[in-house]
C-alpha cells in the first residue's frame, strides 16, 4: 500500500485545491475533407467530426468520474482553415466557420479552435480571404475560436498580415459591438503558434500531426498557490528561500501534472486514438484562488506589476516547467505560466489601480506563456496602433524563440477604467488605458517583412 | 512434495525478533514465500507464508517458534493451507482509496467497513492514526463489484456527513501517479 503521508498530500490537492484537468483537447485533421466545392467540404468536415468524436465527452466525462479529478474543458482543434479551404472566398470561409461550430455543437464541445492560417512569411489569396472571413465568421459562430500566426524565429513577421490583422481587431470587436466586442476575445495572433496547444482560443491541429491526437492542458494556479501558502505557514518565512519556493512549485507541479498525464492517457485509450502531449501551462480562471497573480503576491509583491514582478513569474515559470517535463512522457503546447487579464481576478485588480500598464505586462511576457492575453483596451484605439502592440510583442517572441501571442478586445464606446465582463471563463477586467495612440503609423504603413533574425540561419 | 503454511506471530516488539522468527524457518529447511508485518503501540504482529518438506508438521513449526525470547508469550497460530500458493495473486483493477478524517469518537471503524459492506465492497487494507481529536482512516478498497462509483461517491457523502466526518473516495491510480516515479 502508498505511504500515508503521500496519500494524505494528494487528497488536500484533490479535495481542497481544486485540482482539475483544464482541458482534453481532441486534434483532427482535415485535409481530407476537401471537396469539389465548399458545400460537399462542409458536409465532409461535419461528417468525420461527428463520426471521430462521437464519444469524446462521454468518454472524458466517464473517465473523469471514475477518476473523481473534473475536466472542465472538452474541446477540440482542427487543421488550420485556410489549408481546408484552399481556393474558397471569403464567404466560402464564413461557411467553413458556420459548418465547424455546428459540428462542435453536434459532439458537445465547449470550444473547436483552428479557424486558423499560417502566414509568416507571406500570403496567398487565400489567407486574405481568410482573413476578410474572421470578423463575420466570428459573430455568427458561438463555438468557433480562430488565430493566426504570422511570425517566427525562423521566418521573421509578415508586416502586410500584421497590418491587415489590427484592422480585423477592430472589425471583430465593431461587429460584436452590443456583447463589448466579444469577438476580439476569440482571435489570438501567434509567432511561434505550436500545434499541438490544447488551450483556447489558439488551439489548432498542426499540418506535423497524425490524423487524430489528444492533448491535455493541466492547470492549477490555485494548486501552487495553496502549496505555497501551506510552505510558508509550516516552515515560516525566515526559514525560506526562493529556492525553497521554486522546489515547492516544482513538486506541486509534478503531482498536478501526473494527473493530468494519467486522465489523458485514460482518455486516449478509451477512445483508442493516440496521446499527444500535455501542456504544462499555468492557466488561470476568474474563479477566487484560481490566480497567477495571486501566486506573485505570495511570492512578495504587494500588486502584481511591481518591481519584482517579472523576476517572480520567471521563476515560478521555470519552475513549472522543471516539475512537470519529469512528470510527463511528452510535454508540448505552450507550456508556461499565462497572464490573461480578465481571466485572472488579481491581474484585473492591479489594471484597475493602475499598478499594471501594458508595458510592464509586456516585459512579463518575455518571461512566460503566452503574450498580451484577454486585454480590454479603449474602443477609439485604431487599428495601426493595435498592429505595433502586436509588432511588439511579435519581436519579442521572434527573437526569444518562443512562443508569444496578442488577444487584445478594444471594446467599443468604451473608454480605460470602465469594467467590460464577458462572464464565465472569460472573466471580467476593467479597460486598460493605452499610451502614445497613433504615433506608430509610419511604421506599420512599411508592410513588407522583418527579416528572420541571424540566429535563425543554422543551417 | 511439499506443502504450504501460513503463520501469524504477536508478541511485544524487540531488536531482532525478525531474525529470530525467520531463523526458526530457515531451521526447518523452510522456504519463506510472503510476509507482512507491523508494530503498533510496541507491538508487533506478523503474517507468513512458507513452505515446507512434507514432513514438517504445523505442530513443528509452533514448536521451533516457542523458543524464541519474548517479553510478553509468543502468540502463534500455524495452519497448512488449503490452496496452493499460485492461487492468491489476484489482480484488483478497481482499487480505490477511502480516506476518512474527523474527530475521534468510538464506532467509526464500524460505520465505515459496515458501509463498505452493505455495498459490496472488499477493505483490502485499512491503516488509521490518531493525531489529538483527529483520526484518520485510510482503506484500500476492491470496487470490482460496484456498478457506479458515483452512486457510492453519494452514500458513502451522506453516510459520512452523519457522522461528522470527511471522505475522499479516489481510484488507486491517481495516488500512484502523484506518489510513483513510473507511471505506466
Amino acid at each position: 500500500m502508498l505511504r500515508s503521508d503521500h496519500i494524505l498530500a494528494t487528497v488536500e490537492m484533490i479535495q481542497k485545491e481544486n485540482l482539475d484537468v483544464r482541458a482534453v483537447t481532441m486534434g483532427i485533421n482535415l485535409l481530407d475533407c476537401r471537396g469539389g466545392d465548399v458545400r460537399q467540404t462542409c458536409r465532409r468536415i461535419e461528417e468525420k467530426i461527428g463520426t471521430v468524436a462521437a464519444h469524446f465527452v462521454a468518454t472524458c466525462n466517464q473517465v473523469s468520474r471514475k477518476y473523481g479529478v473534473p475536466v472542465v474543458n472538452k474541446r477540440i482543434s482542427v487543421t488550420p482553415i485556410a489549408f481546408v479551404g484552399a481556393g474558397f472566398d471569403r464567404q466560402g470561409f464564413v461557411e467553413l466557420a458556420l459548418a465547424l461550430d455546428r459540428a462542435a455543437a453536434a459532439v458537445g464541445v465547449d470550444i473547436l479552435g483552428g479557424f486558423s492560417a499560417q502566414v509568416e512569411k507571406g500570403m496567398t489569396a487565400t489567407d486574405r480571404a481568410y482573413i476578410a472571413a474572421i470578423p463575420e465568421a466570428l459573430a455568427r459562430t458561438s463555438k468557433i475560436c480562430a488565430s493566426i500566426n504570422i511570425a517566427s524565429s525562423h521566418k521573421g513577421i509578415n508586416m502586410d498580415a500584421l497590418a491587415l490583422i489590427g484592422q480585423t481587431v477592430k472589425d471583430l470587436a465593431e461587429i460584436t459591438r452590443e456583447q463589448n466586442g466579444f469577438g476580439a476575445a476569440k482571435f489570438v495572433v501567434f509567432c511561434n503558434q505550436p500545434g499541438d496547444n490544447p488551450f483556447m482560443a489558439g488551439a489548432i491541429h498542426g499540418l506535423e500531426e497524425a490524423d487524430l491526437v489528444l492533448n491535455v492542458g493541466v492547470s492549477g494556479p490555485g494548486v501552487i498557490a495553496r502549496a505555497l501558502d501551506r510552505l510558508i505557514h509550516l516552515k515560516g518565512r525566515d526559514h525560506l528561500g526562493l529556492d525553497d519556493i521554486a522546489e515547492e512549485i516544482k513538486q506541486t507541479t509534478f503531482r498536478v501534472t501526473r494527473c493530468g498525464e494519467l486522465i489523458g492517457r485514460k482518455v486516449s485509450e478509451e477512445l483508442g486514438i493516440d496521446f499527444g502531449v500535455v501542456d504544462l501551462s499555468l492557466a488561470p480562471t476568474p474563479t477566487v484562488g484560481d490566480s497567477v497573480g495571486e501566486i506573485l503576491q505570495i511570492l512578495g509583491v504587494d500588486v502584481v506589476g511591481a518591481p519584482g514582478s517579472t523576476a517572480i513569474l520567471a521563476m515560478l515559470n521555470d519552475a513549472v516547467k522543471k516539475g512537470g517535463i519529469f512528470a510527463s512522457k511528452a510535454v508540448g503546447g505552450l507550456s508556461g505560466a499565462f497572464i490573461p487579464v480578465m481571466e485572472d481576478a488579481v491581474l484585473a485588480e492591479a489594471v484597475g489601480s493602475g499598478a499594471l500598464c501594458l508595458e510592464k505586462l509586456e516585459a512579463m511576457t518575455c518571461v512566460c506563456s503566452v503574450g498580451l492575453d484577454m486585454i480590454p483596451i479603449p474602443g477609439a484605439v485604431d487599428a495601426d496602433t493595435i498592429s505595433a502592440i502586436i509588432a511588439d510583442e511579435m519581436a519579442l517572441g521572434m527573437i526569444n524563440n518562443k512562443t508569444t501571442a496578442v488577444r487584445l478586445i478594444p471594446v467599443p464606446g468604451k473608454e480605460a477604467g470602465e469594467i467590460v465582463s464577458f462572464g464565465g471563463l472569460f472573466g471580467a477586467s476593467p479597460i486598460m488605458p493605452v499610451r502614445n495612440v497613433g504615433k506608430s503609423s509610419r511604421f506599420i504603413a512599411w508592410g513588407g517583412r522583418i527579416p528572420a533574425p541571424i540566429h535563425s540561419f543554422k543551417n | 512434495m511439499s506443502k504450504e503454511m501460513i503463520m501469524s506471530v504477536m508478541s511485544k516488539d524487540r531488536p531482532g525478533i525478525v531474525a529470530d522468527i525467520t531463523g526458526a524457518i530457515y531451521q526447518l529447511q523452510g522456504d519463506l514465500a510472503d510476509l507482512n508485518q507491523s508494530v503498533l503501540c510496541d507491538y508487533l504482529t506478523m503474517i507468513l507464508v512458507a513452505t515446507f518438506a512434507d514432513s514438517v508438521t504445523p505442530e513443528d513449526v509452533a514448536a521451533a517458534f516457542s523458543h524464541i525470547q519474548s517479553e510478553t508469550r509468543l502468540e502463534v497460530v500455524v495452519k497448512e493451507m488449503a490452496s496452493p500458493l499460485g492461487a492468491k495473486a489476484k489482480n484488483v483493477e478497481e482499487a480505490y482509496i477511502l480516506t476518512v478524517q474527523g474527530p475521534n469518537k468510538s464506532g467509526l471503524v464500524y460505520r465505515i467497513s459496515l458501509f463498505c459492506y452493505q455495498h459490496g465492497i472488499n477493505i483490502l487494507d485499512l491503516a488509521t492514526t490518531l493525531d489529538g481529536d483527529q483520526y484518520t482512516m485510510i482503506l484500500q478498497l476492491d470496487c470490482s463489484g460496484v456498478e457506479s462509483i458515483d452512486d457510492i461517491r453519494t452514500s458513502l457523502t451522506s453516510c459520512a456527513v452523519e457522522a461528522g466526518l470527511t471522505v475522499v473516495l479516489q481510484h488507486e491510480d491517481i495516488f500512484k501517479a502523484t506518489s510513483e516515479i513510473t507511471l505506466f
